[in-house]
């Protein structure tokens, strides 16, 4: 299977959970916000399509969809990589180099912020402040929090999944006998 | 109300506490040791879930018996994993500890519970007087402080509601349940409680203003969407004591005649949503809310409205438009949403500290609160106090108290021994205060007089590091960001300020840069449509008035005094300090840019280094070699040796 | 009927009605690129209607307020003129100066103010800020020139007024945002054809009907 039949068919599964889950809420333009998040929470980006079906829900135009979805940062249009690394570039974490972090992440992984690679294992976010000023400077890496981040710690983290995700493949080659 | 729906009052609630109370005997009584654990987002960040397990760990394996508690936040973030031992039958009182790692706790567990030996290298202080260790309250951290929003913060767990009543909860909501709507109004009044969201709008006069409003369905709404990059004490009392916030959410919306109230808090605050919503169910379930609060005839019923990150909605009219499906854009004031608000009915938007003044206020009353803090600013202050700061954290303190008390005192100044060049306060809306203005006493008026803002409760402090064009930048960058774009001076006028700021620190500076950065951003102050246009230019407004010659030194001699402007640094290494064969940079650099000398010392690669700074963390204090200069040019050249 | 004072001029104006209408209906000119006649209200968003009012400390845009009677207004103090001239040269420092080009020549809003307020078209000191996408076509009917767009909004609000739901809306944020119409490609269900109301209240040249669109539908 090449490459984009497979978010063809990924996209397909996506769209099919989301009209069961519209079911579910009532059809006030209130509303539009919620299933907005909702579609992100569990598909970590929203499909192009999820914009008319939301729309064509709540009887509202497609374009006035589009400009709130667009308007926030937290919506995104694109598939994230598996694993999500958000640096946070609060004014605490500025004052402590974030910046560098964020520099450390792009050249390590080879993307800029907003990029996910082409692999899809990893993508890159820049946030603003998750309230964890203490520990500054601080990278979300998915869902933990990484406090006190130094650019060594960086390739530490990605060198940590890489073996992961090294370990999990030997692991599936033993499972499966070869063929 | 009559009398007799006040007897249904009282003696509804009174079942519900005395459920509390009985409870918290039976865990007080229990005689086994109690470790409580602080279990706030940066607790959680430092290591607090580990910290559990260790604590379980340990105790199944040595089948030691005690009770693992877990709360909010103390607000001690410098010290996270916080945990406070209770071992009675020690002959100790509870006790402190700090930085609690896994391994310590497992020490902890063996050494105290086990052997009675409370291990006094790793203790913060007692939790109350005794003879035998400090008490905590000894310390300026603590005892200067003065609790009164924040006060059962890391003392309750949030997702317990009974440990809330039995701290003395609900005892307000209940109160106020026989009193008159105006008579609540009137005492909030006489408090003189200000807003705690950065304005400082008297917040009696905005619940009078609603409760006199037309309308049918008015709405109470607390924003919790907390923005400010450097502030997340909403977000912690939120975590730590959710009940105080929903009980002062009750109390607003009897008294100005609202029947829904809403949360709204930030989607980047995961852990804020659960447990607001886990709170508002439970308080539902004992009937504190929903038809018929308490027996009463009055219905209350509280949503969470997750924000999706834009700044810009903690701008009241553009919270709103939030909630109700659109773009958050600020729309012209007035009418204010205290007459047309949410649906376009009466709402009172406070902040999420506001609304949690309130229980304390009315259970102590208008006059108590007075004598906290100064005259036009009564009650205390919270800030988040972070950067180059040594006890970084939440610190709750009487308004009028000196921001060199705060930074210096309580706070126990700037770390490493560098020098403290200034403070931000207020965010993307507020200024940087030098060192002169240290003996600003920290209320509304003073703080605006002196070019900053209460803001919503930043504090960044910043040591001689800091290059102030570089944070000027930053904040511009980050309101360039969150601009709406809705009107002119906001959405165009940020990106040229951010443009003149970013050639700047680049050494791109010309001749009338800060002439026009100060005209322009005068303009935006007086042109923009809404709060987040009209502050947006403090940040370069103060930093020009109070630094001046941080810019000039930028713009004419393309240097960088703080040595923080990347492309404005260099690093070298001193050949006479650098030791022969000594490799710990070579290993620390991200990009290879360290080379080795004919004498086995080492070099910088200036086209290849991207100025991280790593290599001077990583050479030995011994040898201290690495050297950092602005302008650039002042870095020697060191040539590579030569493969033969 | 409210008398009030402008550039020591009386006037009459409806009571209610906004101060800028006020002052356009009697033939006070005071630039303005968003306001739309006889609309409760005001977008506020252009920033170019400053007025001051005496009593008030500082210039306040003319729509947001009503005229009351006994107002005493100036349109042309230097902070008024300052404001708005700041403000002009913002519109401008993001603007596609080709006048030859554009169908808006002479007719234009921003010719007009440029020539009122007596500043040039293309600002000094500003550098030019343009957006990637010169033209967006993607609307079956209608082109959209996102570096003519001056985001008063005014297109959105008619084509609202006129057909009880918008075809075109505010998309992305900040200096990123445009006035888009997407996801509306279906032709059967576009009133666009017979209606072109956003291209004649535009007050620049930012939308413009595409040539022939009956055939393509």
């Amino acid at each position: 299977m090449n490459q984009e039949n497979s978010l063809e068919a990924e996209e397909k599964v996506i769209l099919d959970d989301i009209a069961s889950r519209l079911k579910v809420f009532g059809r006030e333009r209130g509303e539009l916000i919620p299933i907005l998040q909702m579609i992100q929470e569990r598909h970590a980006y929203i499909v192009e399509d999820a914009i008319k079906m939301t729309a064509e829900h709540l009887g509202i135009a497609i374009c006035e969809t589009y400009g709130v979805a667009t308007f926030y940062n937290q919506f995104r249009f694109h598939p994230p990589g598996k694993n999500q690394i958000k640096v946070c570039l609060g004014t605490a974490c500025h004052v402590r180099g974030g910046d560098i972090i964020l520099e450390n992440f792009e050249r390590k992984l080879e993307i800029r912020d907003g990029e996910t690679t082409p692999d899809r294992e990893f993508s890159i976010e820049r946030v603003v402040c998750v309230g964890c000023c203490a520990l500054a400077p601080v990278a979300i890496v998915n869902e933990t929090v990484q406090g006190h981040m130094a650019p060594s710690k960086v390739e530490g983290l990605i060198l940590g999944f890489k073996i992961e995700k090294e370990k999990a493949e030997r692991e599936k080659q033993k499972s499966e006998p070869a063929q | 109300m009559s009398p007799l729906n006040n007897e249904t009052v009282q003696k509804a609630f009174g079942v519900i506490r005395d459920e509390a109370k009985r409870r918290r005997d039976a865990f007080r009584e229990e005689p086994v040791p109690k470790i409580q654990i602080g279990m706030a987002t940066c607790g959680i960040a430092s290591g607090a879930l580990e910290t559990k397990n260790a604590f379980e760990e340990v105790l199944a394996e040595r089948k030691i018996e005690a009770h693992i508690r877990t709360v909010g936040c103390i607000g001690h973030c410098y010290a996270e994993p916080v945990v406070i031992m209770d071992h009675p039958e020690s002959g100790f009182p509870p006790i402190f500890y700090h930085n609690v790692t896994p391994g310590k706790a497992k020490m902890l567990a063996k050494s105290f519970l086990e052997e009675g030996d409370p291990l006094f290298e790793h203790v913060l202080g007692a939790m109350e007087e005794n003879d035998l260790v400090p008490q905590v309250l000894d310390f300026p951290r603590f005892n200067q402080e003065k609790r009164v929003v924040l006060e059962k913060c890391g003392r309750v767990d949030p997702e317990d509601i009974y440990e809330y009543i039995a701290d003395g909860g609900y005892e307000t909501l209940a109160k106020i349940l026989q009193l008159a709507p105006n008579e609540i109004i009137e005492e909030v009044q006489k408090s003189g409680l200000r807003g705690r969201g950065g304005a400082g709008f008297p917040t009696g006069r905005k619940w009078d203003l609603a409760r006199n409003a037309d309308g049918q369905h008015k709405t109470v709404i607390c924003n919790a969407d907390e923005g400010d990059p450097g502030a997340y004490m909403d977000r912690t009392l939120l975590e730590s004591n959710p009940h105080q916030v929903l009980e002062g959410m009750a109390i607003c919306a009897y008294a100005v005649g609202a029947q829904k109230a809403i949360v709204y808090v930030r989607a980047e605050y995961p852990l804020a949503v659960k447990i607001v919503t886990k709170a508002i169910g439970q308080a539902r379930e004992l009937g504190l809310l929903g038809e018929g609060v308490l027996g009463s005839s009055f219905d209350l019923e509280i949503d969470v409205f997750q924000g999706s990150g834009a700044f810009v909605c903690g701008e009241e009219t553009a919270l709103i438009q939030s909630i109700e499906g659109n773009r958050g854009m600020p729309r012209h004031r007035p009418p204010y949403p205290v007459q047309q608000g949410l649906g376009g009915q009466p709402t009172v938007i406070n902040n999420v500290k506001t609304l949690a003044s309130i229980p304390p206020i009315i259970e102590h009353g208008a006059t108590w609160f007075r004598a906290i803090g100064t005259e036009k600013s009564p009650g205390t202050a919270i800030f988040s106090v972070v950067g180059n700061i040594v006890h970084a954290g939440l610190v709750e303190i009487p308004m009028g108290v000196t921001l060199r008390t705060l930074i210096f005192d309580i706070c126990g100044g700037v770390p490493n021994k560098k020098k403290f060049k200034a403070v931000q306060i207020g965010g993307p809306s507020g200024g940087c205060l030098p060192e002169d203005f240290l003996d600003t006493p920290i209320d509304f008026d003073s703080l605006i007089q002196a070019g900053a803002m209460m803001g919503s409760g930043g504090m960044v402090v910043m040591d001689e590091d800091t290059c102030m064009v570089d944070v000027s930048r930053y904040f511009l960058d980050f309101t360039q960001k969150e601009s709406c774009g809705k009107c002119t001076f906001c959405r165009i006028g940020t990106h040229h300020l951010l443009n003149t700021l970013e050639r700047i620190t680049k050494g791109e500076g010309r001749d009338g840069d800060l002439e026009q950065l100060e005209t322009l951003s005068e303009d935006i102050k007086d042109g923009s449509l809404c709060g987040l246009g009209k502050t947006a230019p403090n940040p370069v407004l103060t930093s020009l008035r109070y630094f001046r010659d941080e810019y000039e030194a930028h713009v004419k001699e393309r240097r960088c005094p703080a040595r923080m402007c990347r492309t404005l640094t260099a690093f070298y290494i001193d050949l006479d300090k650098c030791a022969r064969g000594c490799d710990a940079c070579v290993g620390s650099c991200p990009v290879e840019a360290i080379f080795t000398t004919k004498d086995r010392k080492k070099g910088v690669d200036q086209s290849l280094c991207v100025k991280c700074g790593e290599c001077m963390v990583a050479c030995p204090a011994e040898y201290d070699a690495v050297m950092k200069v602005s302008p650039p040019d002042l870095a020697p050249i060191i040539e590579q040796a030569v493969d033969d | 009927m409210a008398k009030l004072l402008v550039d020591n001029k009386e006037i009459e104006a409806k009571e209610g009605i906004s101060l800028l209408q006020a002052c356009l209906d009697n033939g006070i000119y005071i630039p303005n690129l968003c306001h739309i006649h006889g609309t409760d209200n005001p977008s506020a968003s252009c920033r170019l209607c400053f007025v001051e009012i005496e009593g008030e400390d500082k210039p306040i845009p003319s729509c947001t307020v009503k005229a009351k009677d006994g107002i005493i207004v100036k349109t042309d103090t230097p902070s008024v003129r300052r404001l708005q001239c700041t403000a002009f040269k913002l519109l401008m420092s993001v603007h596609r100066v080709d006048c030859g080009h554009c169908p808006a020549n002479k007719k234009c809003e921003l010719q007009r103010i440029a020539k009122f307020l007596k500043v040039g078209l293309k600002p000094k000191y500003l550098e030019l800020h343009l957006k990637e996408t010169e033209v967006d076509e993607s609307n079956p009917f209608l082109d959209y020139y996102p570096n003519r767009c001056v985001l008063c909004g005014k297109c959105i609000a008619v084509c609202k007024d006129k057909h009880g739901r918008a075809f075109l809306t505010f998309a992305k944020r900040g200096l990123d945002a445009v006035v888009s119409s997407y996801g509306e490609k279906d032709v059967s269900n576009l009133p666009c054809g017979k209606c072109l109301a956003c291209i004649g209240i535009c007050p620049v040249g930012a939308i413009t009907s595409k040539d022939s669109p009956h055939q393509t539908a």
